[in-house]
């Protein structure tokens, strides 16, 4: 695993394995960082429709994601 | 599907409910398999991690299993890949944590499935990661001809799903080629 990691290092940046890797990543990361504060602003008293407005989406798209918590 | 599970798969099922349970999660993900699985006595599964010296390494497997959750779930190689961009993960985590308490990252965001698997345990789901565990150690069973799915087709299953649980074990000398190793040969 690690060696694995290694040889994309030096095979550098432009080992499309580690870039794409790193996007999936990103993606990830912002995923549960988007739960956290969603979490975070409901305890706060937002409702469904500011939380969307921040975020960009439809009310209907966050509801569904995180509803039924 | 589950007709089909030997007494210790279906304990290592059970066991993980427990363990999701203990850690106050909200549902069940292949982590809560893997250390419902790493409990076992006696059992196929537990015999290949003994053999591969993983047994005397369980308290190194659940605390890097803890880690990846305090880390949202992401591996050792996504965190090292965010690295190469610039991105401290660590630092996000613990000014999350600064804000939100600690673990924050750990368990949010995953969706609970409530059918299938879900409503054969009870109310508390499977994430769709352990469901997909569940299905490949059924797959690995039947493309070995196995009549029933034991613990160590689960152990199998957690070695070929990407992601934190595998990573963890391959870390630890737990790889799909070790685990057929000493099951399967000699």
């Amino acid at each position: 695993m690690t060696e694995a990691t290694d040889l994309a290092e030096r095979a550098g940046d432009r080992d499309p394995r580690v870039g794409l890797r790193a996007v999936t990543a990103l993606r990830r990361l912002a995923e549960q960082l988007e739960a956290v504060q969603v979490r975070s602003a409901r305890q706060q008293g937002w409702s469904w429709q500011e939380i969307a407005a921040e975020l960009g989406v439809s009310r209907q798209a966050v509801h569904k994601k995180y509803g039924r918590q | 599907m589950f007709e089909r599970f030997t007494k210790g798969a279906r304990d290592v099922v059970t066991g993980a409910v427990e363990q999701s349970e203990r850690a106050g999660a909200d549902s069940i993900d292949d982590g809560h398999l893997l250390l419902a699985l790493l409990d076992r006595e006696g059992t196929r599964a537990s015999f290949a991690l003994a053999a591969l010296g993983a047994d005397r390494r369980r308290e190194d497997i659940v605390l890097a299993l803890a880690e990846a959750r305090r880390r949202g779930g992401l591996t050792q190689a996504e965190t090292e890949a965010l690295a190469g961009l610039g991105i401290d993960v660590e630092e996000i985590v613990s000014r999350v944590e600064q804000t939100h308490g600690a673990g924050a990252l750990a368990g949010v965001g995953a969706r609970r499935e409530r059918k299938g698997i879900g409503a054969w345990i009870g109310h508390r789901g499977f994430t769709p990661g352990a469901k997909d565990i569940l299905e490949r150690a059924l797959r690995i069973a039947t493309a070995r001809r196995d009549r029933s799915i034991g613990d160590e087709h689960i152990l199998l299953a957690l070695t070929t799903r990407p992601g934190v649980t595998a990573e963890v074990l391959a870390d630890h000398g737990v790889t799909r080629l070790t685990v057929e190793r000493v099951l399967y040969q000699g």
